[in-house]
């Protein structure tokens, strides 16, 4: 066989693969891109369309109804804002310090193996729920927003990637900032992390999504209405149509459903924004995160 | 260097650590005290003080219950099927879309896939109803339209954990190829031009370049998630599970939630906390000695 | 990533930690100290007062309320607090989580001076055994003479070992359940309305069979989900006629279900053959919360089913109303077919009350909370609540209120059942002018119907049977035992039906072993002391 029907088969071996791969990796977007077409097109149709399931992936009966009540509701737009607001917040403290913590981390220091230690352990290990929340009680923190941002300010886990990242730096910079005189405090500034912004901007958006997306914490320190979360209001809102409660529904005694309509444009208004945070940040991804041994 | 010379020159590498240890001894050190609990008869009125010490037999109580070793086994069974499934999942996925050519197609993929992460669970139970349910289910729908029978996706319970797997894939791997994308990214491009020069394929490169490249990554995740094998999450099989499947889905997580919610019986939600706790420490100290034998180095 | 962040905000993790929180709050060494001090502690004139009052926060305020700030509480406030120079703050409690929130709130000490969380006095029987209540007769005796006679008997409910320590709201019509039916497919088939359990069986092989509704082989004969609202009205009807009082109370329990009565396992056999049979909903253990059930109905798949007494004709979620939108010519009545084996309807009945009320030890504002509640117990103040405003949210017709329909009305109204805590239902003087009054808030074809659904659900009723001291092991195991009840059902009606007795059995004797033998001994033991 002459080496121009090989390169042929090769080339058409490569484009038969090139456009299996694109139609599987196109399907799986599908899928995943399914659901969300699903609550986006609920959140548009009529309720009667709805409740008769004819709305699958597209709206039936276009009204923006759902969305109108929605931002109406001060209460909703109010969480949306402190939501950002305290996302924000967590995000640039969590960040701060994650990084005060992986660039001595990410050096030859000494006690090094224990500070690791000391703070992988709590991984695996932890005192439990109830102590949490005696401690958070006893710090006077519950219903402030301090109870929503210090107990979860550093994730060992995102401590790991960073000094992975930090120590697939070239070492050659950071020594030579030191021969000249450079601080621990201004190289990690001037020089470390300006080279580290795929890394930070990576952790920075795994933090955010984890703050947005919870609810656990608030359901347990925050009682006042004005301080709830989105996610909150959004667990209450859907959480609630799936209590049964016979007693709402004595005659005279009428409580109002929620449509379903509303139910899905609270989702969509509670996940949009998140959503928003992503491509804007796409760019940094790929060079990412690095994980590997932090051990040397 | 003397030792005064050395602590002079990094002092700032020391003082940059305060702020963390302090976060880690006030808020996770400092409720460690708690476990005691599992040693008491806890009373709610009382107090961690002033409840009574009753030993270890809260432990001997839950060693007995037959509904914690079926809790337990199953924690094990899901886990180990997510490790066969769902670990891998992230890394073959990460792959496919290394090979894309196409910028934008890329760029696109990546973008809907990360999007199931951003549902939180409570959202995916209330729609989990439309999609697998055995008349009116999308998929049986589906099914029915190529002639088969409806399949119980959810009231049976081997079916069930298939639905299970399936569910956990969908929402986590997209998310999951972030860590393995740049891992890749970070390969030698020379590797890779060295390899093709030699005449290797596509697949023969991914084999042989981009999997070895991205080994390191694949072995810390991999200890890690051994760690955890005994500990699991309660949302997934908390919204996924039901009554019909409970041989299945009721699992440490579930079972916790039940003695220690719903019949107030806080002693024996920590004590099996704690024994999570020690099992998974153990299974991470082994996975990782087995890491630093295979790999040559561990994680911790 | 970030899967242990996920981990660790788990739902077990947080409500665990609510309930536990307790630990450190016992404010209350003084718990018991009674009534006196507390009433004594009322404020010199001019000082201004809060009281605390906890109130349902559903998640459905209308634009511009919350559950805190509607046009009710500022009519409490207007009304009540101003006059009496006294500042009412409202304290939300989520309705999905309230028996959670509230063991959080009273554990560290941070409930309102009025709470409650929900219709079993085992809660305020936990919450009392702990001394974590305060005690009430006094400041009733003393404060609440039109909550007296409001709650009348009612009140002895919140009375534990003698002690008044909550305050049961009444609740006016005890009929639990509906079943219906629909009566076009009937008519279609030429057959009579089923008036035994045999002839249900009949009616829905031909349901079936004969798909009167042309749903194209989707139809469900009979509709079912795991509720009570399902399950009850079944299995009750089920239950031998001439049941001793011993048996009632000994083999009963506060669940409610009949689990240990005689004909308990035929009716759940009777629910095997029609699921085998396809006669009923294949994914009902999944429905915990009737979604499905509804939607099936609403879209004319259904063909009968039970559901919480006047649900189907509310204008929310307007099951009748939309299938009547959706399938032209449907008929959804109501039907009293069920019969045991003397040829009875039995079902169960409501007790007369409500929310179990209670004040925590630590309040300081007793006098102030039963005071409010007073206040709230007159005839005129409690009319307004439960009406709005004559002339802008209700005109009378035959002495009956009626709705007016605007946006205003629907707005203001929206949360006025929670606020006037004390009752469930109005209360017009009879039986059939509550049944008239709650058919006068439907739309007008339904009206009929909803009076046939309240008078049936009132036919050959059966009381549960329980203690005015309750069942330590209750308090323990009825969490538990909810589960294992619903296990017991779900894989029951699931079982092969040469699987059932295996099944049944077996998970029967899971189920007594998980708490329902201590109940059935403290339960003859009680039994025992209150027959001598």
């Amino acid at each position: 066989m002459d080496t121009l029907t090989k390169r042929t088969a090769r080339r058409s071996g490569i484009q038969a693969f090139e456009r299996v791969n694109v139609c599987l990796i196109a399907l799986l977007a599908i899928l995943c891109l399914a659901p969300l077409l699903h609550i986006a097109s609920v959140s548009l149709s009529g309720s009667r369309a709805i409740l008769s399931g004819e709305v699958t992936l597209f709206p039936v009966g276009v009204n923006f109804d759902a969305y109108g009540k929605v931002f109406q509701d001060d209460s909703m737009v109010r969480a949306l804002l402190l939501t950002v607001l305290l996302t924000a917040v967590y995000t640039g403290a969590a960040m701060l310090l994650t990084i005060f913590a992986a660039y001595p981390l990410s050096k030859r220091l000494r006690g090094r193996s224990f500070f690791l230690f000391v703070i992988l352990f709590t991984m695996f290990f932890s005192g439990g729920t109830i102590p949490d929340y005696l401690l958070i009680r006893s710090l006077h923190l519950t219903n402030t927003l301090g109870s929503l941002i210090l107990p979860s300010l550093l994730n060992p886990f995102f401590l790991i990637i960073l000094v992975s990242f930090l120590r697939s730096l070239p070492q050659g910079l950071t020594e030579a900032a030191a021969m000249d005189g450079s601080g621990h405090f201004r190289t990690l500034a001037k020089i470390v992390l300006p080279l580290s912004a795929p890394a930070l901007a990576t952790l920075s958006l795994f933090y955010a999504v984890g703050r947005w997306n919870g609810f656990m914490d608030a359901l347990m320190y925050i009682t006042n209405p004005k301080l709830y979360p989105i996610q909150l209001k959004l667990y209450q809102i859907v959480a609630n149509s799936m209590t049964n409660d016979p007693l709402s529904m004595q005659g005279d005694q009428l409580v109002a459903i929620m449509p379903e309509s509303i139910k899905a444009a609270s989702i969509m208004f509670a996940t949009v924004p998140i959503l928003i945070v992503y491509p804007w940040l796409q760019k940094y991804f790929i060079s990412g995160v690095m994980l590997g041994s932090v051990k040397e | 260097m003397s030792k005064l010379a050395y602590y002079r020159r990094n002092w700032q590498l020391y003082a940059l650590l305060v702020l963390p240890l302090a976060y880690f001894a006030i808020f996770k050190y400092g409720p460690m005290y708690g476990i005691v609990i599992a040693f008491q008869d806890f009373n709610l009125f009382k107090g961690v003080a002033g409840s009574d010490w009753v030993g270890l037999d809260v432990f001997r109580e839950v060693f007995g219950m037959s509904s914690f070793y079926k809790a337990l086994r199953n924690t094990f069974l899901l886990n180990l099927l997510d490790l066969a499934v769902s670990f891998p999942a992230p890394i073959v996925l990460a792959l496919l879309l290394n090979e894309l050519r196409g910028k934008r197609f890329k760029k696109f993929a990546q973008t809907t896939l990360y999007l199931p992460h951003f549902l939180s669970w409570v959202i995916i139970g209330g729609i989990m109803y439309q999609v697998f349910a055995t008349n009116t289910g999308i998929v049986n729908l589906l099914l029915g339209r190529l002639g088969m029978a409806p399949i119980p996706f959810l009231t049976d319970k081997y079916d069930w954990l298939l639905t299970y797997l399936a569910v956990g894939v969908w929402q986590s791997a997209g998310w999951g190829t972030i860590i393995y994308l740049a891992a890749i990214a970070g390969i030698n491009k020379e590797l890779h031009e060295a390899a093709a020069v030699d005449g290797a394929g596509r697949l023969r490169r991914m084999r042989s370049v981009t999997l070895p490249g991205i080994r390191s990554t694949i072995v810390v995740l991999l200890v890690l998630k051994i760690g955890e094998i005994v500990q699991i999450g309660f949302d997934r099989p908390y919204v996924l599970g039901n009554v019909s499947v409970n041989d299945f889905s009721e699992v440490i997580s579930t079972f916790v939630y039940k003695t220690g919610i719903q019949t107030a019986d806080f002693s024996t939600a920590t004590a099996v906390g704690l024994f999570q706790a020690v099992v998974g420490i153990a299974l991470l100290l082994a996975s990782n000695y087995a890491a630093k034998k295979i790999d040559g180095h561990g994680v911790v | 990533m970030g899967r242990k962040a996920k981990a660790k905000g788990t739902i077990a993790a947080a409500a665990l930690a609510g309930m536990l929180l307790a630990g450190c709050s016992s404010s209350g060494g003084d718990a018991s100290s009674g009534a006196a001090s507390q009433a004594a502690g009322s404020p010199a004139k001019g000082e201004q007062v809060t009281l605390k009052v906890g109130v349902f926060d559903r998640g459905n305020s209308p634009a511009g309320y919350t559950a805190t700030d509607n046009y009710w509480t500022q009519y409490v406030q207007e009304h009540f607090g101003d006059p009496n120079n006294i500042k009412v703050e409202f304290v939300p409690i989520p309705r999905t989580d309230a028996t959670d929130k509230v063991n959080v709130m009273m554990s560290s000490g941070d409930a309102p001076d009025i709470v409650f969380a929900n219709t079993n006095p085992l809660t305020s029987y936990g919450y009392a055994k702990d001394g974590g209540l305060m005690q009430l007769g006094q400041l009733i005796d003393q404060y609440g003479p039109n909550l007296k006679t409001y709650l009348g008997p009612a009140l002895e409910r919140g009375k534990f070992d003698g002690v008044q320590y909550a305050i049961p709201g009444r609740r006016v019509n005890t009929g639990k359940y509906e079943n219906l039916i629909r009566k076009d497919w009937l008519d279609k088939l030429n057959l009579p309305m089923p008036q035994t359990t045999e002839e249900v069986y009949e009616t829905l092989k031909a349901f079936k069979e004969k798909d009167p509704g042309q749903t194209g082989g989707k139809a469900i004969p009979l509709g079912f989900s795991l509720t009570a609202a399902s399950i009850e009205p079944i299995v009750w009807s089920f239950i031998q006629d001439g049941l001793t009082d011993e048996q009632r109370y000994t083999l009963s329990e506060n669940l409610g279900y009949p689990v240990l009565l005689p004909g308990h396992k035929e009716a759940v056999q009777f629910l095997n053959k029609l699921y085998n049979e396809g006669l009923m909903s294949p994914d009902f253990s999944l429905d915990k919360d009737e979604k499905q059930l509804f939607q099936d109905v609403m879209t004319g798949k259904v063909g009968m089913y039970s559901d919480n007494l006047g649900n189907a004709y509310n204008d929310t979620p307007g099951i009748a109303k939309v299938l009547t939108q959706n399938v032209a010519g449907a008929q959804l009545v109501p039907v009293d077919p069920y019969t045991n084996n003397a040829g009875k309807h039995l079902k169960p009945e409501y007790d007369p009350t409500g929310f179990y009320l209670m004040i925590p030890a630590s309040s300081k504002r007793g006098a102030e909370a039963i005071k409010y509640l007073d206040w709230m117990a007159q005839p005129d103040v409690l009319n307004t609540i439960l009406n709005g405003i004559e002339g802008e949210d209700y005109k009378l017709v035959d002495g009956l209120p009626q709705r007016i329909a605007s946006e205003e009305t629907t707005k203001r109204m929206y949360n006025a059942g929670d606020i006037a805590m004390i009752t469930q239902g109005q209360d017009f003087g009879s039986d059939e002018k509550n049944w008239e009054a709650a058919a006068a808030s439907v739309p007008e074809p339904f009206r009929k119907d909803v009076v046939d659904a309240y008078k049936m659900s009132m036919t050959d009723t059966i009381n549960y049977a329980n203690f005015t001291t309750p069942i330590e092991a209750e308090n323990k195991y009825i969490p538990a035992l909810q589960d294992k009840y619903n296990e017991l059902i779900v894989k029951s009606i699931m079982a092969k039906p040469q699987d059932f007795d295996k099944t049944y059995d077996g998970l029967m004797k899971d189920y007594m072993a998980s708490g329902g033998d201590a109940i059935e001994k403290e339960r003859k033991e009680a039994y025992k002391a209150m027959a001598q």
